[in-house]
């Protein structure tokens, strides 16, 4: 059972990894706000359901779901936010304002 | 075994500095307002792990759950300010 | 509904409490029986058709996994290629349970992010044609009617 969590945790390694490149790469605020929602869509899902497999199916198991529910639940919201401001005060995409 | 979380406590570590490089470099103001929203996101998966890895994840998940919640209020309060003020020019 | 709320509510006070000697049960079930009491249930909760609800979750995960993948695939393409557009999406809901439902799906889904809500109307950022193509075809909009079909008033 152990193993099956590592393999998930490294899952959501690449994952995270792979939001950080986009970060550093991708050109304007809303292509970056893309990096960001894959990584915490998928890198801290997975990091997340190994370390709860990891710690076998207890009260702990459940509380780790709760967190992951809360993670899932509260993003979308904060990308919306941050974006939807980006938007209002006058930024478009597609310009590339990046140095 | 330990070695595995000590492996994903500091590959998490380092993600949190390429962060931290969008925070300080970005040329907008909404970049840096991604930027610590990925940290933050990154410190609460980094809270569970520091948990497993000392055995108490009961305590640790208190700390990310209250950490996710002052994220949200703190992201929606400077998503607000910029939207009222407005982008500044540089 | 109001007792449905208490026990999801007890429910996670068992989940997040670690300790569960007398006391501490019985003041769990003292607060979340008056938080219930309190506060009158959420008008849209009362349209929501759980069992759709439960089965639009594994859905949705497997739509985040396909385009979470492809979008990878983008952002490690030596070329990056990427073709960032704002996107109008006529769509027929109205009411706000389901404008919610829809915006937060559209944006936790990678490649797509809402950007504006009106009734009748969001502003969609699609990273690249594919994930246009994905928003497009409309199976978010099938999906969430369903979950929000039951009747109204019922309790």
């Amino acid at each position: 059972m152990s193993w099956l969590g590592i393999a998930l945790i490294v899952i959501g390694l690449f994952f995270l990894v792979v939001g950080s490149i986009g970060m550093l790469r991708l050109p304007d605020v809303f292509s970056r706000a893309h990096a960001l929602s894959v990584t915490d869509s998928l890198g801290a899902l997975f990091v997340l359901l190994g370390l709860a497999v990891y710690e076998g199916f207890n009260t702990n198991f459940l509380r780790i779901i709760v967190v992951l529910g809360l993670i899932y639940l509260l993003n979308p919201v904060i990308a919306h936010a941050t974006v939807r401001a980006a938007y209002r005060s006058g930024l478009r995409p597609g310009k590339g304002d990046d140095q | 075994m330990s070695s595995f979380f000590l492996f994903v406590l500091t590959t998490l570590t380092v993600l949190m500095l390429v962060y931290l490089y969008r925070v300080v470099r970005g040329p907008t103001a909404f970049d840096r307002v991604l930027g610590l929203n990925g940290i933050s996101t990154k410190a609460i998966v980094l809270l569970v792990v520091i948990g497993t890895t000392f055995d108490r994840v009961d305590m640790f998940v208190d700390i990310s759950t209250g950490y996710a919640l002052l994220n949200l209020v703190g992201a929606l309060a400077i998503a607000k300010f910029l939207e009222e003020r407005g982008e500044e020019r540089q | 509904m109001r007792i449905l709320t208490a026990v999801i509510l007890f429910a996670l006070w068992l989940v997040l409490s670690a300790t569960y000697d007398p006391a501490h049960v019985i003041v769990g079930a003292v607060v979340s029986a008056l938080v219930a009491w309190l506060n009158p249930a959420l008008p849209h909760m009362r349209r929501l058709s759980w069992f759709a609800a439960l089965a639009y979750q594994p859905w949705l995960f497997g739509r985040i996994l396909k385009s979470g993948l492809h979008v990878s695939r983008l952002i490690l393409d030596p070329k990056l290629p990427i073709s960032p557009e704002l996107v109008r999406h006529k769509t027929k809901f109205t009411r706000d349970g389901e404008l919610v439902a829809l915006g937060n799906s559209i944006t936790l889904t990678p490649g797509t992010i809402t950007v504006e809500v009106a009734p009748g109307e969001l502003v969609v950022h699609a990273i690249d044609e594919e994930s246009r193509k994905d928003l497009l075809d409309g199976s978010f909009e099938a999906k969430i009617a369903g979950v929000f079909a039951a009747t109204e008033g019922e309790r």
